[in-house]
């Protein structure tokens, strides 16, 4: 885990650190993937990944409207809304 | 008449026989609230809470739950009452619509008084990542709550409210309850809705209830368990009434006993309240089995890829643009998603974020993440092994008691282990609780009860059996001043 590496998945992530912090932050880091290292040795041959407890498939459903549009409510938690639409800085030039 | 203290079941009498009004109750509740040092609640909700205690005592409602006053933890979304699950990027968040936990608990007639403080998109074991300021242990107010959800637990152990809710993703529930002196209860994963609760590690997030005993604990279950359509992880069986196999006969069963826990390394309170619970339940019939458990050890490293993996994901819909903090004087999109969460979110949040990440990147993703889905399916494995020998298992729920605030701040993974006997229910989805058992250092200890999938109903068996047969549960802290 060097600087570089940090700078990627910060990039990736859309977060920028704090300079007085990247040292430490960069530490941690390092800290916890040495930490979650020993996984690395298990023998896990034939082991199928598990993401789920419970194993379900989704469930399906009529494909039918089930909620009306509350568009109002939506919007007026967005920090800048005009109207119709959430705003943001220009993407376009 | 003193409210402190009092049990969800002797608060309801009160109510049926009207020794007590719903507004008096609630009115003292906000009271007590105002006076508290622990910093439990972030926001509360005076007005709403004391009218509809109003309506309770004009006969306009009724339900199980019915004019009793509760908390519900900051993660859950509430309509019209701002919910910021600890963290600055949702400061001024007020949700269009309830959670269904919050919805089935206000249909059977409780009244929320506000929202409990909490560790920062429920990261972390003792409450101080939260942006709301740390909470304090009633028990000792330089001590932590424990964590993820130390408001509640704080709450509830303080005697502010008779039972507030929680969500446990890997202790969250258990540790907070074992460290505050009170019982706790996260069921088995999908038993009860995510629907609205502000999502952390979608394949282990679960909620579940604090209050002063077992049996308070599944009356509330009867109501924050159901099926959802609306979340498709949703548990799709019949709930049980949990109340109804409350009190079974302990004779015969087998109490499984975990071989690959040390508790011999732990503090000597810690090994002979342990000991000294085993007493009780064999007084009552049960008989202990060691049980192997290998793949056990894995539980901290492997949830530590899997946590931050899903909150990575989970946590890329804060951007600043449909709710939420949003960064200013930002000179096009990106910088705009940048800012917005680089000001919005913590340290151990961004911690997180990045770990989870690196561990999905192309080129890691393999050694990590697939690696840590295997490890999850072993340790699930062993408990289904664990499950055929025995009835329940049994550890402490953390290795010790509350620890001063500030000391383990400097070193996360110091931290995490504070998780150490909790986190591999969440890795298999079992059902687990904490139950108060005794001290160490003059703080309060938990006791952890493991059942199998959906046994919620033996794991209340025995830990009300225990709280029949003991009285840590009657503890409660000396406020001095503040009660």
């Amino acid at each position: 885990m060097d600087n570089k590496t940090v700078e990627t998945i910060s990039y990736l992530a859309r977060l920028k650190l704090d300079k007085d912090k990247k040292e430490k932050i960069t530490k941690d880091l390092e800290n916890i993937i040495d930490f979650v290292a020993e996984l690395q040795d298990l023998n896990t041959e034939d082991i199928v990944p598990l993401s789920n407890p419970l194993e379900k498939v989704a469930p399906k459903r009529e494909d039918s409207v089930t909620s009306k549009n509350r568009k109002e409510a939506f919007l007026s938690n967005s920090p800048e809304s005009d109207q119709d639409y959430f705003m943001v800085p220009k993407v376009v030039e | 008449m003193s409210i402190r203290f009092k049990t969800l079941a002797e608060l309801k009498r009160l109510l049926e026989n009207k020794d007590i009004s719903s507004y008096e109750l609630v009115n003292e509740t906000f009271k007590n609230i105002s006076s508290s040092k622990t910093n439990s609640f972030i926001t509360l909700d005076e007005e709403v809470a004391l009218n509809k205690a109003r309506d309770f005592d004009e006969g306009k409602v009724d339900g199980d739950l019915a004019g009793i006053p509760i908390a519900q933890k900051d993660l859950f979304c509430t309509k019209n009452l701002r919910t910021t699950c600890g963290s600055k990027i949702l400061e001024n968040f007020i949700p269009p619509y309830d959670a269904t936990v919050v919805d089935n608990l206000s249909a059977a007639g409780s009244i929320c008084v506000g929202k409990t403080n909490m560790d920062e998109f429920a990261m972390g074991s003792s409450n101080e990542t939260s942006y709301y300021g740390t909470v304090r242990n009633p028990w000792d107010l330089e001590r932590v709550p424990g964590g993820s959800s130390g408001g509640s637990a704080a709450a509830v152990s303080e005697g502010l409210v008779c039972a507030a809710t929680g969500t446990d993703t890997g202790g969250s529930i258990r540790q907070p309850a074992a460290l505050c002196g009170i019982t706790g209860i996260k069921p088995t994963y999908g038993r009860a809705s995510r629907w609205g609760m502000i999502a952390f590690a979608s394949s282990l997030d679960q909620a579940g209830a604090f209050a002063r005993n077992a049996e308070d604990c599944a009356l509330l279950l009867n109501h924050i368990c159901s099926h959802d359509s609306k979340d498709s992880t949703s548990i799709s069986d019949e709930r049980e009434n949990y109340l109804d196999n409350i009190n079974n006969d302990l004779k015969g069963k087998k109490i499984g006993i975990i071989k690959e826990f040390d508790i011999s390394s732990l503090n000597r309170e810690v090994q002979d309240s342990f000991e000294q619970s085993k007493r009780i339940f064999e007084a009552l019939g049960a008989s202990f089995v060691e049980v192997s458990m290998p793949n056990i050890r894995l539980s901290v490293p492997t949830y530590y890829v899997v946590a931050p993996a899903e909150c990575s994901s989970n946590l890329s819909r804060f951007d600043g643009v449909k709710y939420g903090y949003r960064a200013k004087d930002v000179d096009n999109l990106e910088e705009l998603y940048v800012k917005s969460r680089s000001e919005g979110f913590g340290d151990e949040v961004k911690r997180r974020i990045l770990i989870g990440t690196y561990v999905l990147s192309a080129g890691f993703y393999d050694a990590y993440y697939k690696k840590a889905q295997q490890s999850r399916r072993m340790i699930k494995n062993d408990f289904v092994d664990a499950f055929n020998e025995v009835d329940i298992i049994m550890s402490p729920s953390s290795p010790s008691s509350a620890f001063k605030i500030g000391s383990k701040t400097e070193d996360p993974i110091e931290m995490y282990l504070e998780d150490l006997f909790t986190i591999s229910s969440n890795l298999a989805g079992v059902p687990a609780m904490s139950i108060p058992h005794g001290f160490c250092n003059g703080l309060p200890i938990g006791l952890q009860l493991i059942g199998n999938y959906l046994e919620e109903s033996k794991i209340l068996n025995f830990a009300h059996q225990y709280q029949k047969n003991s009285d840590w549960h009657f503890k409660t802290p000396d406020l001095g001043e503040s009660s």
